[in-house]
């Protein structure tokens, strides 16, 4: 989305886009076919399988390149304009190539507060890029996003559609790039609540080695 | 009968009416945009909130409460709800922005936000006149908005197909057009791409919007974002006028509306009729008015040179009778009127001619089982009905060729592009033509020229592919004064409320030419043949009262939807 003088601006997408993918590629396996086959019967008419298999899409091919689009629907068998309709309507779904890892850095009203703001900048002066685009290496994707529903742990980010990283610091920000580029990802963590903690007798969680205890949040630097 | 109460009126309803239709049927005035009678309901709009209340019941007898005074209970809902998609039941009582603040502000407070980022530019706008958005945003909508900030752009004048444009940041997500290629048309062409502020309908990258329906989405679309790449620009909706009738592209008989400006024809929308084309028109309907506006003949002509019209009948006349009758062959026309075909029919009759012959118009393969028809002239129905047959082109290509026949007499026809005439042929036999356009072929030749009306300067019947019989009128001026034809005219708005000096109906671009109820029995008359009518209403009485195949098509019964004539089999 360009900012103009002019309030928000909406883009026409590429209607007439260029082939990322040879035919012999664009391609589902037997393996894959069997499970987008399993993902319609599940519902009652095919239209329920569409968001399951452009997932499967997506993981397979890396982003959702309109031909990649177009095989999805056909396999699921709904008609293209309907498959094309729900994955421009979900950010989730890649509709052009990123890099091997997506920062998607929260900045909606509570990180903004907590110094969302902060973390995504000093990301982009990190990797050397804006949001919205990738590293030269290939590697990394920055993107600002919308609410997360982690607003307990602000600020924070999500890993290509994956694991979040809670109470972000300039060290954690450093040390997350770091373990990406050797090839680690993070690992599931979630927050325990305060009562977890204090009023129900220590963390009850049966998960306790994945959760990081609730502390109250910083204040964005800006703020201050 | 169950009841329903709106607006404090008692209303008895039937089955399992939606609440929108049902007001929208008993003359309740509601505004939405969402709703089509024909579609699946989004209740997306959110524009037609009405307050519903329903009798409150005893939960363990089932048993309907009443107050002191004996009337019963309403337990309203806690919300407004949607009219279009809330069934009617017994004992509702409806509150409608008429007698309820809310639901007044609620619809008020709702076009506020769907023009948030609707640009303020309908003078401009192609829509501006016919927009729903801009009637109820005037009616029922704020002074002023509390929105003041830059609004969201989107994009512009985007072609969406080859008949249709886009302009995104006119539209409010309705879906309608969404919902009719995946409902109606079954295209699937189009879908809603993007969310929130950023969304607008799209072809997905690749396609185009070109199905042979497209052009119906321009009408149901309640604002300026989907236009007509024909017709956008070319005239105002209030600089026209608007004359119900069919069109004439296929054997359907679409019942349509002709737009008229300055005696020429600049669109044909849909008009509803359930009989026969419900609320849609093909494209190949829409776009086929072109031949009435341009390449229509100057007047009528003898030998390729100008000449009176009264002249032209007399030398029609002269030559019909310097042959013996049964060296006349006569070609009715599935392009022109029952009327005329029937005059046609009476006048070979009178003379001792062997019955006209019709051309039939077929091109197999391009019908489908909707709005179009392989049968691409509108009226083979009505000459079938009338006892014409079809003519057999090489056959009567050589009994010309062979000087069997001396005089072609041809009403609203081109023989030459049917094969039946050959231009070698035209030096030995004499034509006389009732031509539409100057593109005829069998014009060159031809040695009486009676110029002929076409669909939108006359009044007459079609009857078509399923038999249903129907009225056309006339949508826009012939030169010359014919009483019948102007009582027929359609009106424009400044024909019913503006001064004599803004009247739609002016002298340009009108055309010298005649109804086939006119010219015929001029020619009859110089024959000394009886066809004294007084207008086509009478014609068609008769036929209607003669013709088996015709029975009850008078026009007082076929009014603006027709009739459905029976069978051709079980008539006669």
């Amino acid at each position: 989305m360009a900012e103009s003088g002019h309030g928000k601006v909406v883009k026409l997408p590429d209607r007439d886009p260029k082939p990322a993918f040879s035919k012999e590629d664009l391609v589902f396996a037997s393996e894959e076919k069997k499970r987008i086959a399993g993902f319609v019967e599940e519902y009652e008419k095919p239209d329920g399988a569409i968001m399951k298999a452009l997932w499967l899409a997506q993981e397979k091919f890396g982003f959702l390149h309109p031909d990649v689009i177009q095989l999805v629907a056909d396999e699921v068998g709904i008609p293209y304009a309907q498959a094309y309709g729900v994955a421009t309507f979900y950010t989730q779904y890649y509709k052009n190539k990123t890099g091997k890892y997506v920062l998607d850095v929260c900045t909606c009203f509570s990180c903004q507060v907590c110094g969302g703001y902060d973390i995504l900048h000093y990301l982009e002066e990190k990797l050397e890029i804006h949001k919205g685009e990738t590293t030269d290496d290939g590697l990394f994707t920055i993107q600002e996003v919308e609410c997360l529903g982690a607003c307990g742990s602000a600020p924070m980010l999500q890993v290509t559609n994956g694991p979040y990283v809670h109470h972000l610091t300039r060290e954690k920000v450093d040390a997350l790039v770091d373990a990406l580029q050797n090839g680690q990802m993070p690992s599931f963590t979630s927050i325990t609540l305060p009562q977890d903690e204090d009023e129900m007798g220590g963390n009850r969680r049966t998960d306790v080695d994945k959760t990081e205890a609730y502390r109250t949040p910083p204040v964005a630097e800006t703020v201050e | 009968m169950p009841k329903v109460r709106i607006d404090n009126e008692t209303y008895e309803f039937e089955g399992r009416p939606k609440l929108l239709q049902f007001c929208l049927d008993i003359g309740v005035e509601l505004p939405h945009f969402c709703y089509h009678p024909s579609m699946s309901v989004p209740a997306n709009c959110r524009q037609c909130l009405v307050r519903v209340g329903t009798p409150a019941r005893d939960r363990g007898t089932g048993e309907m409460q009443v107050d002191e005074a004996g009337n019963p209970v309403i337990q309203y809902f806690p919300k407004l709800q949607t009219s279009c998609s809330l069934e009617i039941t017994d004992g509702m009582v409806v509150e409608t922005h008429r007698s309820s603040e809310e639901v007044a502000g609620a619809q008020k407070d709702n076009l506020e936000f769907l023009l948030i980022n609707h640009p303020l530019d309908c003078p401009i706008c192609d829509q501006a006149g016919h927009c729903p958005l801009q009637i109820q945003a005037y009616k029922y909508g704020p002074e002023g908005s509390r929105f003041e900030f830059d609004k969201v752009h989107k994009p512009k004048h985007i072609r969406l197909g080859p008949r249709v444009v886009l302009d995104g940041e006119r539209c409010i997500n309705c879906t309608r057009c969404t919902r009719y290629t995946s409902e109606v048309s079954g295209s699937h062409q189009l879908t809603i791409i993007e969310r929130g502020v950023r969304n607008y309908p799209m072809t997905p990258p690749g396609t185009e919007f070109d199905e042979p329906y497209s052009m119906n989405v321009i009408d149901i679309c309640p604002v300026g974002a989907l236009t007509s790449a024909d017709f956008r620009f070319k005239a105002r909706i209030w600089e026209m006028s608007k004359t119900p009738s069919i069109t004439v592209a296929n054997a359907k008989g679409s019942n349509c509306y002709y737009w008229v400006k300055d005696n020429l024809v600049m669109k044909v929308t849909p008009r509803q009729n359930m009989d026969v084309n419900e609320y849609w028109l093909a494209d190949e309907d829409r776009l086929d008015y072109e031949r009435f506006n341009k390449d229509r003949p100057a007047g009528p002509m003898i030998n390729g040179s100008a000449a009176g019209w009264d002249a032209a009948y007399g030398e029609a006349a002269r030559l019909l009778s310097s042959v013996d009758p049964s060296e006349v062959l006569f070609i009715g026309s599935p392009f022109a009127t029952v009327e005329d075909n029937y005059l046609l029919t009476k006048l070979a009759d009178s003379l001792g001619s062997p019955a006209p012959q019709y051309i039939r118009h077929v091109e197999i393969g391009k019908g489908d089982d909707w709005l179009i028809t392989d049968e691409k002239a509108p009226n083979h129905q009505g000459c079938e009905r009338l006892g014409m047959s079809e003519i057999d082109a090489e056959i009567a290509a050589a009994r010309i060729q062979t000087g069997e026949i001396k005089l072609v007499y041809v009403l609203e026809e081109d023989p030459v592009v049917a094969g039946v005439l050959s231009a070698s042929d035209m030096d030995a036999v004499k034509v006389i033509l009732h031509p539409y356009n100057v593109t005829n072929e069998t014009l060159h030749g031809a040695n009486v020229v009676l110029p002929a009306a076409t669909i939108v300067e006359t009044v007459g019947t079609f009857v078509n592919i399923d038999g249903h019989a129907q009225r056309v009128r006339p949508a826009k001026a012939i030169r010359g004064v014919n009483r019948t034809l102007v009582m027929e005219m359609g009106e424009s708005r400044a024909d019913r409320h503006g001064t004599p000096f803004d009247r739609w109906h002016n002298e340009t671009n009108l055309v010298d030419c005649q109804p086939g109820w006119v010219s015929l029995p001029e020619v009859a008359e110089r024959l000394d043949i009886e066809m004294a009518y007084k207008g086509p209403r009478q014609v068609m009485e008769e036929v209607a009262g003669t013709v088996d195949a015709f029975q009850g098509a008078t026009y007082e019964a076929m009014g603006l939807e027709g009739v459905r004539l029976m069978e051709i089999g079980a008539a006669v």
